[in-house]
């Protein structure tokens, strides 16, 4: 025994030593991809460079800065706008759909599939396609309001129509979130459903009753996923619109806002902060989305 | 004997590889374009053999590209870049300045066309080579301009004019939607410079954007989308096609008149019908305003501050912008090359035709402007469009919404001081 003891605790350390070696190459990945742009955008967004490469401290100047900038305030105002507009009308929309695809017929999977197919699409290919579906002269959706004898709006060339327009294309998405709640309701324990009914619950009690409260995780985990993305939403906007966010800026977002800051006014240090700033803001986001989802509920379901 | 070639064959390219330097050229170009600037490039290689020129194609973009490259440590030697980069790239440091090596290589400002040399110079500092020249003048469609009963030849010389041919060009259908539009306006400073105003003020190196004839010039486009629906223009604007295809808006008769570079005649002659007609003329330009004014835009050729090769990518850079060389590329591109030695080269005359003339003039003899390279960027450039759009949609007056772009901006450029 004692012998296996000193043995078994060199073949650990042995182990050890193997697993780290296995996994060193996602380590230094993490380390030179991930944790140092990290830590080096937030030294640089308390620099500014100045004239000749000199870089210069500035300490919270940028911070500062953009609480003075107009357009600061009119990327956040956008992205809340979008966010607090689209992210609940589409997560309605996948569980309806997740609902729809979760009756028991024929072709169910077919179905499913095509539902998914669109969340597949990368951001950039969904862009080019929307800017073609919204175009307000040859675009399916005129040409078809056109031939009913209805005019269409400008959708993109209109800066009151820019951001239902953003809206109306991120519902394009919500395969992703479907998904999540097919998966929700299929752990939904089906003796319930019949317990119920044999107390006399319609479809709509057993909704409100077992089916919400019971997905109340998988909401809270999809909205929380959705504000993180919507907050970044940025390829297909930049493609569908310009690089100010289209007519009057009113399509743009914080993650457009930094982009041109970026790299296009060469701002690396203030574009740095506005990251910064950004994360801080998803990050209090989701704690009230969580103290919502936590106080709303009556007990949490696990 | 297969094995001498062999051997020889081995021979030459270590030759190449020890003796010869590489410089890396980034170039923006691809198609008949790069093409051409490849088999220049090939000439230089093949006429020495100190420096390897390799030319790898990367289109501009906007800044993400070459600003990664150039926070590294491994540039290339030569990159290209648009005119409004190459001034925030030098004041930071991450291209070099060419004053020395520029002056020591006996290049000075008047080999090129006047106004040229002062582009992408930002305190005297001069931060890069243009690669050829692109300039705006105004363009009409003869075959509108007979339609609507104008005589085809004479474009509107006074902006009075300008605005009742506008009304006779535009060309609605029986829903009411636009079907032509009689002139279109896009890169509205120019009619700043038009009114007689200007964006930046070289005796004080001070922005102008509230100069008062840009107010006024300001007042008239707004005055101008007024007459035109805007959400109308909008509209019509979304079913316009690619420019460089035969859905050219422009080409189809969609546009009567308007701003034309031109490479818009290579454009023409591609795509355009055998019916299709137009003409190019210096702006119309208000009483007291200038009528000679001559925009020009293009890229740049600069080099890398970390680039270990500086030397030999000036040296080749004075290679490739030697008169033959650059009249040669700027044929290529139907653009106009920035030497004036090289409007006179062979190679050029080649697409010299009535109608580049027009343009070669205009350069020569005009009132030549750039937009202000600042190391703002684009900051200013978008300023004035949103300002205009303000004005257009009824927000606030012209002057200010350029009062504000004045006050904005040089807050901004205080930050570079």
């Amino acid at each position: 025994m004692k012998r296996d003891i000193s043995f078994s605790a060199r073949s650990r350390r042995r182990e050890v030593l193997m697993g780290l070696l296995f996994i060193l190459p996602w380590i230094l990945g993490l380390l030179i991809f991930t944790l140092y742009p990290v830590v080096a955008s937030f030294i640089l967004s308390f620099t500014r460079t100045g004239e000749g490469s000199a870089i210069k401290w500035v300490g919270l100047d940028n911070y500062i800065t953009a609480f003075r900038e107009p357009d600061f305030f009119r990327a956040i105002l956008n992205t809340l706008i979008l966010s607090l507009i689209g992210i609940p009308v589409a997560q309605i929309m996948s569980l309806v759909a997740a609902l729809l695809l979760n009756v028991k017929m024929k072709f169910q999977g077919v179905f499913r599939t095509i539902f998914f197919l669109p969340s597949v699409v990368p951001a950039v290919a969904t862009g080019l396609l929307w800017k073609w579906i919204l175009n307000p002269r040859l675009g399916p959706i005129n040409t078809f309001l056109d031939s009913i004898g209805l005019a269409g709006p400008g959708w993109l060339a209109d800066p009151a129509w820019v951001k239902p327009s953003l809206i109306i294309m991120s519902f394009w998405g919500i395969g992703g979130t479907m998904v999540i709640y097919l998966a929700g309701l299929q752990n939904i324990p089906t003796e319930y459903y019949e317990a119920a009914k044999l107390d006399g619950a319609g479809s709509w009690a057993c909704l409100k009753y077992i089916t919400m409260p019971m997905l109340r995780p998988v909401t809270l985990f999809n909205t929380i996923m959705a504000i993180i993305t919507s907050f970044q939403s940025f390829s297909n906007i930049i493609i569908m619109l310009d690089m100010d966010g289209g007519m009057k800026k009113a399509g743009l977002v914080y993650g457009l806002y930094i982009y041109t800051n970026a790299f296009r006014d060469f701002k690396m240090g203030y574009s740095s902060a506005l990251a910064w700033i950004l994360l801080a803001f998803t990050f209090v986001s989701v704690m009230l989305t969580y103290k919502f989802f936590n106080r709303s509920g009556d007990q949490e379901v696990s | 004997m297969r094995k001498m070639i062999l051997v020889l064959l081995i021979m030459s390219v270590a030759v190449i590889s020890f003796c010869a330097k590489e410089v890396v050229f980034w170039n923006a170009w691809g198609g008949d374009e790069g093409k051409a600037l490849d088999s220049i490039i090939d000439r230089y290689n093949k006429s020495q053999s100190k420096v390897y020129v390799r030319s790898v194609y990367v289109p501009i973009g906007m800044g993400e590209k070459i600003m990664t490259t150039l926070s590294g440590s491994t540039t290339p030697d030569v990159i290209t870049v648009w005119d409004w980069m190459v001034v925030p790239l030098g004041y930071r440091g991450q291209i070099v300045p060419m004053n020395d090596r520029l002056a020591k290589a006996g290049i000075t400002s008047s080999d090129y066309i006047k106004g040229v040399w002062e582009y992408g110079t930002y305190k005297g500092k001069k931060y890069g080579l243009p690669t050829t020249l692109n300039v705006s003048a105004f363009m009409w469609n003869k075959n509108a301009f007979k339609e609507v009963g104008l005589n085809p030849d004479v474009p509107p010389k006074t902006i009075k004019e300008l605005d009742e041919f506008t009304d006779k060009l535009n060309k609605y259908d029986k829903k009411g939607a636009l079907k032509r539009l009689g002139f279109d306006p896009v890169i509205s400073h120019i009619y700043c410079y038009v009114f007689g105003g200007q964006l930046w003020d070289p005796a004080t190196n001070e922005i102008t954007a509230n100069h008062q004839k840009n107010i006024e010039a300001y007042e008239w486009l707004s005055s101008y989308y007024k007459k035109v629906d805007l959400q109308k223009k909008r509209i019509f604007q979304a079913g316009w096609g690619d420019l460089f295809s035969s859905l050219n808006p422009f080409l189809r008769g969609e546009i009567a008149m308007k701003e034309g570079s031109q490479w818009e005649i290579l454009i023409a002659k591609k795509y355009g019908k055998s019916t299709f007609d137009y003409g190019i003329s210096n702006f119309p330009a208000p009483q007291g305003g200038r009528n000679d004014v001559c925009n020009v835009s293009g890229s740049f050729w600069v080099i890398p501050t970390a680039s270990k090769n500086q030397d030999e990518a000036f040296e080749f850079l004075t290679w490739l912008t030697a008169d033959k060389q650059a009249a040669e590329f700027a044929a290529a591109l139907y653009n106009i090359p920035p030497k004036i030695k090289s409007l006179e080269d062979n190679a050029f005359k080649t697409i010299v035709d009535d109608k580049m003339k027009i343009y070669i003039d205009m350069l020569m003899n005009g009132y030549v402007y750039t937009f202000p390279m600042l190391p703002i960027g684009q900051a200013y450039l978008t300023e004035l469009t949103q300002a205009l759009m303000d004005v257009q949609l009824g927000n606030k007056t012209a002057k200010e919404a350029l009062d504000y772009v004045q006050e904005r901006i040089n807050q901004e450029l205080k930050n570079y001081k």
